[in-house]
């Protein structure tokens, strides 16, 4: 691929051309070069710089070319004079360009990206003005090119017509899109666009600049012609770029929005994995905060602006650092944090708000410190607590931009101990030293934080929201348990030893359960039970399936698609499910349908807003008006429930009419793909989270393959205590013994053949998984990091204690006589 | 004749005329250029005053070739790549000289102002430093050709140059910033004309 080399009179203007280019970016665009500027801020152009330049992207283009883009003056001077002063044999390979900067700069990396050469590039550059001065209407453009027909030799096109989905037409970056596909086809199979709602074209795919001067606006159809060998394929993948919106909307199941799983550790490399064990006891390590801004009379707005400019732009570079290391230490989701961070210390608004608190005479720290500020309370106001904990990532940024203006150095090295922070900066997390940090406590922050999930996805462990602690000096002793939800401050010595034992106990269980996590769980009076694991995006499966888990008891499709805000369609769905029954192969994955409602927004399935949610329209009751979205879902199922071990699990049934009525519809999907009845390996169930089912269940689950049990919601119908209610916490308890002796019962009514799974978070805790198999449970769902340690209990027990132990805890007087069972 | 010490006394006398007059030549690019040539000149001959002190150097083509990569380097705006291929063709016709005559310079100067014309494609009368350094050019020729010896020839040159430069003030200018105003370039003495002066006139008192 050729190589691009920019010259320019300005740095920063060089850089932010070189990153408008990279956004056209289909992925492997080509070296960009930089060659401007005298030092940072002196204008001017550097002959010799530039020559340096090419020498790079000459070496980088592995003789492919390398083509020069200018802005004015002397830095045609300069790259001449460059020219002259590089081994002859590299100036023949390097072409300076006429084009204007940006347009031009543009218009060459889309052009390279597609695997235009030298002189193509050089061509796309030159022609970078075409679309803004066809859209202007200036006269004298040269006419978009049109692949040449093969004079008289007729030829077969072929031809397909799509249409323009997304909101902005056919804007650069999904034209970008269309170039590539057509690259990857050139130059065998030529590619060719016609606009048919406006009648323009034919121009040549391979150009961005022609292609945008279709002008393609939302609603308007393309046509798509090619020719040659890969015709078919190029068109196939154009058909389906076309229906995904050329890739401008969000990809599937982003990891982020795996809000509840801690994953374990992902290197082997010392000081990169945590310990695991969700405990920690040490010394406490205290993070530095940034101070407030000074207070001083503010230079001129243009110094102070300045200031800022080159503070955020050092920010920048050290979020593309980070986000490097991520990518090599945790994977490419972990690393999108911190190019998220940088999206929004380049966003345009809040430059523009603190570019007039600046105008207005205020200093660049106290200017950015309010415009950040008001961006964060923004977004805390939000309804949706996703997004609410965005303000963390916020605050974040802000402090990497403050520390730069007011001269405080990062914490780079941090003690060895727990940290305690107010919120956990995800640079921290991603950069702290698992070997010397041996946990982190926050003050304020939940536990869907950017930094607590890099953390946890470590291993590190993270207990969050311990509120106002009272303030601990670095080096006081801090220990603490996530699982129990208990922190100690300066514990007395017997306190440390029962810690020291509890971790050692731990963590000599976490190895032993992660050396045998693959092997089946059998009591050892000889009964079998499954451990699966809750699935909440294709990225949690693999990760469930690597440890062991044998299946899915449930996919949260609303979470795997919780970052969408349009549905996904009918193959959309079909990639993702596949993507997921294959994560787990040869075990079955249940895939429960749309949950919608209650606290779990989906954009694209709007809901009436209800004085009480939960006891609204939920789950299946969404679609009885209009079953059209739970039936694309039914139909991606029946497409994989052809080829995988699939089952499907409806949410929110509370009567046989609703049973009735959800098997009509899968049947109605069935047939959909050209099937009399739903494929037979396809298994059926229902959650059974409304306590009138768990008395008529014996009617209710009659022909069904499976039921399971959602513990959380059965116990707030049940102990009519809302489970994000602090208030009424004393009576949510899940453990209360009212509600075992619902699973019970549950269990012993299912009828006969029917499987019976639990899938709530009462799984995930090893002990309480044990009591679940003694009350009849054979089957158990659980967050994935837990799989290991669920199996390697049971594994050690005996279903007889288990039943023992079921039979007390169900005579209990209450949750926390349960508890106290369960630890004797 | 002039030695190696010569020639480097002429880029320091250079240097400081440019520094003392860096304002002056700043407000005339400010008229009708974007007012950097002043402090552009000063950084870069300054950055070449410096390499005496930084550096020994062996001949005299190597330090102009120094002195040549060194404005390249660090002017930053159209001059240092002219003024850099200026002195870059001047060391050309010097190599292994170790004492320059008129002749011998009338060959290097020639060589420098077609390497100016060369890079910035000007042409007499566009109101750029080649209208200072053509009649200096040809008014040193004239001079060397009748018999004088370089520090007379230099004189002329000098004279010549200052004519030059004096004429550019009616013209309109053709070719940089400049051009853009066209006819709102006349009546301004051109900044380039100017500095190319100075540095004619530095190596008239030096180059003896």
């Amino acid at each position: 691929m050729i190589s691009l080399v920019v010259v320019s009179h300005s740095r920063p203007l060089a850089r932010a051309a070189a990153a408008l280019a990279a956004e056209m970016g289909t992925g492997g665009g080509p070296r960009v070069e930089i060659a401007a500027g005298l030092d940072e801020e002196t204008t001017g152009t550097d002959g010799v710089a530039i020559a340096e330049a090419i020498g790079r992207a000459d070496e980088a283009s592995g003789g492919d070319g390398v083509l020069v883009l200018l802005d004015l003056g002397s830095a045609v001077l300069s790259a001449e004079m460059a020219l002259e002063m590089v081994d002859p044999e590299v100036a023949d390979r390097v072409r300076l360009s006429a084009a204007p900067l940006v347009e031009g700069l543009v218009a060459a990396t889309v052009a390279a990206g597609a695997g235009g050469d030298l002189e193509r590039c050089a061509e796309e550059a030159r022609r970078g003005t075409e679309a803004k001065r066809t859209h202007l209407g200036e006269p004298d453009g040269a006419q978009p090119s049109a692949p040449k027909d093969d004079g008289d030799q007729p030829c077969e096109w072929d031809c397909i017509e799509v249409s323009v989905t997304m909101e902005h037409g056919l804007h650069a970056r999904p034209a970008a899109r269309l170039v590539a596909a057509a690259g990857s086809v050139a130059p065998d199979t030529r590619v060719r666009v016609r606009n048919q709602t406006t009648g323009t074209g034919p121009v040549d795919a391979l150009s961005l600049s022609s292609v945008a001067t279709l002008a393609a606006r939302q609603g308007h159809v393309l046509r798509v012609e090619a020719t040659g060998d890969r015709a078919g394929a190029v068109l196939q993948e154009i058909e389906h770029l076309a229906r995904t919106a050329f890739g401008d909307e969000p990809g599937p199941a982003q990891p982020l929005a795996d809000v509840e799983v801690p994953a374990p550790a992902v290197s082997d490399q010392p000081g990169v994995a945590g310990s695991g064990l969700e405990a920690a006891m040490g010394p406490a390590v205290l993070d530095r905060t940034v101070p407030e801004p000074e207070e001083r009379e503010a230079d001129t707005p243009q110094v102070e602006q300045e200031r800022l400019d080159a503070a955020v732009h050092e920010a920048l570079a050290r979020l593309g650092e980070l986000a490097q290391h991520a990518r090599r230490h945790l994977g490419q989701g972990q690393a999108e944090v911190f190019d998220a961070h940088a999206t929004l210390v380049r966003d345009p608004e809040l430059a523009r708000d603190v570019g007039s608190r600046i105008q207005q005479g205020q200093t660049a720290a106290v200017a950015w410190q309010g415009a950040v500020g008001d961006v964060a309370e923004r977004f805390e106001r939000l309804p949706d607590p996703y997004l609410q904990q965005r303000a963390q990532d916020v605050r974040s940024v802000g402090d990497r931009v403050m520390r730069i203006l007011l001269g405080v150095a990062e914490p780079e090295s941090l003690g060895e101990g727990v940290l305690v922070v107010d919120e956990l900066d995800p640079a921290i997390a991603i950069s702290l030293d698992a070997a010397a940090v041996q946990g982190v406590v926050t003050r304020r922050g939940g536990a869907l934080g950017h930094g607590v999930l890099i953390a946890r996805a470590r291993g590190v462990p993270v207990l969050t929201g311990a509120g106002e602690l009272p303030d601990v000096a670095a080096g006081t002793m801090i220990a603490f348990d996530v699982r129990a939800g208990r922190l100690e401050i300066d514990p007395a010595p017997e306190v440390q030893a029962a810690f020291t034992e509890m971790l050692d106990r731990r963590r000599r269980e976490r190895e032993h359960a992660l050396a045998d996590t693959h092997l089946p769980v059998v009591t050892r009076d000889g009964a079998r039970i499954t451990v699966k694991a809750n699935v909440s995006s294709v990225a949690v499966a693999r990760l469930g399936a690597g440890l062991g888990a044998e299946g899915s008891g449930l996919v949260r499709t609303e979470a795997v698609f919780a970052q969408w805000h349009r549905a996904p369609t009918v193959d959309q769905q079909v990639e993702v499910y596949t993507a997921i029954a294959d994560a787990f192969a040869p075990h079955a994955v249940t895939i429960r349908t749309w949950d919608v409602g209650g606290d779990k927004p989906l954009d694209f399935i709007p809901i009436a807003e209800e004085a009480n949610p939960f006891l609204g329209v939920r789950g299946i009751r969404a679609f009885r008006d209009d079953p059209a979205l739970l039936l694309d879902q039914l139909e991606a199922l029946c497409r994989v429930g052809r080829t995988h071990r699939l089952n499907v699990l409806f949410p929110m049934v509370t009567s046989v009419d609703d049973v009735d009525w959800a098997r009509s519809r899968l049947q109605e999907a069935a047939r959909r793909v050209g099937l009399s009845a739903p494929p037979r390996q396809l298994g059926v169930g229902i959650m059974v989270e409304v306590p009138a089912v768990a008395v008529r269940l014996a009617r209710l689950a009659r022909g069904l393959d499976f039921i399971s049990i959602g513990s959380n919601d059965l116990s707030q119908y049940t102990l009519a205590a809302e489970r994000g209610n602090p208030q009424v916490a004393p009576w949510s308890d899940a453990l209360d013994p009212a509600i075992l002796q619902l699973i019970r019962t549950i269990c012993d009514r299912a009828p006969e053949g029917v499987v019976v799974s639990l899938c709530g978070e009462l799984t995930s805790d090893p002990d309480v998984a044990g009591l679940l198999v003694g009350l009849g449970v054979r089957e158990l769902s659980a967050s994935p990091s837990a799989v290991p340690t669920v199996k390697a209990r049971l594994r050690a027990a005996s279903l007889r204690d288990l039943q023992d132990l079921a039979a007390g805890a169900v005579a209990a007087r209450d949750a926390a006589a349960v508890r106290d069972l369960l630890l004797t | 004749m002039a030695d190696l010490t010569a020639f480097q006394s002429w880029i320091t006398t250079c240097a400081t005329a440019i520094a003392d007059r860096a304002d002056d030549l700043t407000e005339l690019d400010r008229a009708i250029g974007d007012a950097d040539h002043g402090s552009n000149m000063k950084r870069g001959m300054s950055a070449c005053a410096q390499l005496a002190e930084q550096e020994d150097f062996s001949s005299i083509d190597a330090y102009l070739k120094k002195v040549g990569m060194t404005l390249v380097s660090t002017v930053g705006g159209a001059s240092g790549p002219l003024y850099g291929t200026f002195f870059l063709r001047l060391a050309g016709p010097l190599a292994a000289s170790e004492q320059v005559g008129a002749h011998e310079f009338g060959q290097a100067l020639r060589a420098g102002v077609e390497g100016i014309v060369a890079r910035g494609k000007a042409e007499l009368g566009d109101k750029t430093m080649y209208d200072a350094l053509s009649p200096a050019l040809d008014a040193f020729e004239e001079a060397a050709g009748a018999g004088s010896d370089l520090a007379d020839a230099l004189q002329a040159a000098a004279r010549a140059a200052a004519e030059g430069r004096d004429a550019t003030e009616p013209m309109v200018a053709r070719k940089g910033r400049a051009s853009y105003l066209g006819e709102r370039s006349v009546g301004h003495q051109d900044p380039g004309a100017t500095s190319a002066t100075l540095l004619v006139e530095a190596a008239a008192q030096t180059l003896t």
